[in-house]
């Protein structure tokens, strides 16, 4: 018979790593350059759609190949630290396929189908290229498209969104070792995680350039205690088979 | 399982995605879904009452994980023995029809609510706006959603590939996927470029044009119908090729490669891509040159 | 606007208890081998939505800042997590019953909190908040508790396991849940947005989700049982869906018009 307690004590491990993975995740969607409704219209840099949808999008992307992978792993015992660190790194390379790819027909269409160059409005100088913004600024938009350094922006909060959502993945499968409950589990835990920081972000982020960046310290705490509480009560589940089911 | 036969399998899916992603992002050019909605809702806002229709169901990858799970869970009924065992093709298509039925309900309740939540700024609810353009919607979404659960149907069956995870989970997530790619590919075509057609080409929108959509067509006024034909030459293949490049290249090279290299190929096409992106950039500069109302200094 | 309108305090008692007498009439009724009734859960589960749905609505006239469906998806995140919990525990303690009131309370203690770090931390500074994320949550622990059983026609953990989670039958009802309690405001947004119109939407919408769930649950419950719960969803949501139309036609007034061009001064 399973009780909290032994549980709780038995799992604090996975506390831990669900709440590095909240973490990750809250910082992941700071790095992902939207622009939400007016970047639809060409209107503001990043692209455009909201920061919860894109990053649940790139992130659960990269839970499915982190699932497999896990299975693909798990045939030969649980896995262990280094096979979680090949497992998260798979879904966090999967998170970045997802969001580089939707980025790079982002901008064919803003440059074939819009026809603007992309641009920045909040940095006169693209910080990694040093090309100048200003000038291809269409009037009264605040910039176009994703340039250099919102792509690259983008690709890393890919990664900490694949990754954090893997490793919660994996936390769960340690505690109950059933791929169903720890999948929607994980889908739970990511959208609480991806919630939070875009109240942080309130509706635009170019990404690591922008000075909205500088609230990434609020949304971590935020998610700490989230994730730490999300955690608690996640890890408390037992699997089906633990409990003398099927 | 044969390297062939996974080759094969990745190459089915990435192909019933690329047809997926096109028609979700059309489905939602004909209903002004997601980001472009906004400039929809506001236009009667500032004295421009149109004929376009307008929907919101709760932003394009909700929506779209919900057909797609709801496809995939009767589906998933249906192919419990007890109930019936048929081809899964023909239980996929079940299910595919069930959520189309969920897209008109929903689309009819948002045209319907969010036109009549408008009265004071002249905004009429037009019938035959609604049903003219319910079943456009409704045969989108189900080319859509087909498309997606059979792609997660394949990802999940153990004799073919085998994931872990439910079906109805997988086809939720491929769901999400889609309609965050649409949002943020295709609909910029729509939005930017559709919405505000009778703007000079080679901008974004001025924010002082904002809610001034185009809403007369060639002839009369614009449907909503219109912006299928407008968007399915550029928008709506872009969606499709992105979203079957996502399914495509990830699933190729978990397939092709295992452990470690895998992570290295993924990181490998990021990196290609990054590389493409800076191409079309300096390409877009170069080619589009400085805007002519900017007035500081253009330096190099 | 003549119509009645309800406050927030007797949507929320009417939530609260309908769901929660649904679920423990259905789940009382299938552990003595009646899963007949096994759509009560589902009428729980429907009132829940409209809780939920009418805390989106005050919420939502504040401007969160980012777009009206990350709410719901945040509420059911909660949710999901917090009534499994309480599934868990109550199989663990070999008390199946506290099953729903321990996923409610804990999914209200959730929301609390994360409505004051939205407050305190993020600043959003909406007064609301804390009040309407914990409906929220708790809404969404009902929807998901009341689909749950509906489907499973047990409150036991391990039985809902295997019929729900382990089937996958959880995402439909996972994002119907969501859409059920988001999409009522969001399809009504404007300044001409009454309460009414957007509750009778939300019975409409959780309607859906039961008949939904009604199909899920011919598979693994009992056909029957299935199709009654079906049967009783389509009804309400046809009721309700003309009760909206009919609404609609209220609130557009002259605007209601079969065809025509724009409105004079438009053209």
């Amino acid at each position: 018979m399973t009780d909290i307690v032994t549980m709780l004590t038995m799992n604090w491990a996975s506390i831990i790593g669900i709440v590095i993975g909240g973490i990750c995740i809250a910082v992941g969607v700071h790095f992902v350059p939207v622009g939400g409704a007016p970047a639809a219209m060409a209107q503001a840099t990043g692209i455009g759609t909201g920061t919860v949808q894109l990053a649940a999008g790139s992130g659960l992307t990269g839970l499915l190949a982190a699932g497999y992978m896990y299975m693909t792993l798990s045939a030969a015992g649980v896995p262990g630290i280094s096979e979680v660190a090949l497992i998260c790194a798979t879904g966090a390379v999967g998170a970045m396929i997802m969001i580089t790819v939707t980025m790079i027909v982002g901008n064919w269409v803003y440059i074939y189908g819009v026809g603007v160059p992309p641009a920045s409005a909040k940095k006169d100088y693209d910080p990694i290229t040093g090309d100048p913004q200003a000038p291809y600024v269409a009037a009264g938009t605040v910039g176009q498209g994703l340039p250099t350094v919102c792509f690259v922006s983008g690709a890393m909060g890919g990664l900490l969104g694949g990754l954090g959502g893997s490793l919660i993945y994996c936390m769960l499968m340690w505690v109950n070792g059933d791929p169903a409950i720890s999948s929607i589990f994980a889908i739970g835990v990511f959208l609480v995680n991806a919630v939070l920081p875009s109240y942080n972000i309130q509706g635009t982020i170019e990404g690591f350039h922008d000075p909205k960046f500088k609230r990434v310290p609020k949304a971590i705490l935020a998610c700490f205690i989230a994730s730490l509480l999300c955690g608690i009560i996640a890890v408390t589940i037992p699997g089906a088979a633990m409990l003398g089911g099927a | 399982m044969e390297p062939a036969m996974g080759m094969g399998l990745v190459a089915l899916m990435g192909a019933a995605a690329t047809v997926a992603g096109c028609s979700e992002d059309l489905e939602s050019d004909i209903g002004s879904q997601s980001n472009p909605n906004s400039q929809v809702q506001l236009a009667a806002q500032v004295g421009y009452p149109h004929r376009i229709f307008n929907k919101a169901i709760s932003g394009e990858p909700p929506s779209n994980a919900m057909y797609c799970a709801v496809g995939a869970g009767v589906a998933m009924v249906l192919m419990s023995e007890s109930v019936m065992s048929a081809s899964p093709l023909i239980e996929i298509a079940i299910g595919a029809f069930v959520a189309a039925l969920l897209n008109g309900v929903f689309s009819t309740t948002s045209y319907m609510g969010r036109n009549a939540s408008q009265t004071r700024f002249n905004q009429y609810v037009y019938l035959d706006v609604l049903r003219n353009q319910v079943l456009s919607l409704m045969g989108h979404a189900y080319i859509a959603t087909f498309c997606i659960v059979l792609l997660s149907y394949v990802l999940w069956e153990q004799t073919l590939i085998g994931h872990p995870f439910p079906f109805p989970v997988i086809a939720l997530i491929w769901g999400l996927c889609v309609g965050a790619i649409g949002s943020s590919t295709g609909d910029v075509h729509y939005g930017a470029e559709r919405e505000f057609q009778d703007f000079k080409f080679g901008s974004g929108l001025n924010a002082a044009d904002s809610g001034n959509i185009t809403r007369f067509a060639e002839a009369g006024i614009r449907s909503s119908m219109d912006n299928a034909w407008f968007c399915s030459k550029f928008g709506g293949p872009a969606t499709g090729i992105a979203f079957g490049m996502v399914v495509f290249l990830d699933n190729w090279r978990s397939t092709a490669f295992g452990g470690w290299t895998a992570v290295v190929v993924g990181l490998v096409i990021v990196l290609a891509l990054v590389i493409y992106n800076r191409k079309i950039e300096t390409y877009a500069r170069k080619k589009y040159g400085p805007y002519p109302e900017y007035a500081g200094e253009i330096a190099a | 606007m003549s119509a009645s309108t309800e406050t927030a305090n007797q949507i929320d008692t009417k939530g609260i208890v309908v769901g929660l007498v649904g679920i423990y009439i259905a789940g009382i009724a299938a552990s003595a081998e009646i899963p007949y009734l096994a759509f009560l859960a589902g009428i729980g589960a429907v009132f829940a939505t409209k809780m939920g749905a009418d805390a989106v609505r005050r919420v939502c006239s504040y401007g969160i800042g980012t777009g009206v469906p990350s709410i719901g998806m945040l509420a059911l995140g909660m949710g999901i997590i917090s009534a499994m919990f309480g599934l868990a525990l109550g199989k663990m303690y070999n008390a199946v019953f506290i099953g729903p009131i321990v996923g409610l309370v804990i999914a209200l203690a959730i929301g609390f909190v994360v409505g004051t770090l939205a407050n305190k931390i993020i600043k959003l500074n909406i007064p609301v908040m804390e009040r309407c994320l914990m409906e929220i949550a708790g809404a969404g622990v009902l929807v998901l508790t009341g689909l749950s059983v509906m489907i499973a026609g047990s409150m036991d953990f391990v039985v809902i396991t295997e019929k729900v989670i382990a089937t996958g039958y959880i995402a439909p009802v996972f994002i119907l849940g969501a859409l059920g309690i988001l999409h009522p405001f969001n399809a009504s947004l404007g300044p001409d947005e009454t309460q009414d119109r957007t509750l009778i939407h939300a019975y409409s919408c959780g309607a859906i989700g039961m008949t939904i769930a009604g199909v899920c649950s011919i598979a693994v419950l009992d056909p029957i049982a299935g199709i009654i719960s079906i049967v009783i969803g389509l009804a309400i949501w046809y009721v309700t869906f003309m009760g909206f139309v009919r609404l609609v036609k209220r609130d557009a007034g002259a605007g209601y018009v079969g065809t025509g061009l724009l409105p004079p001064g438009a053209m």
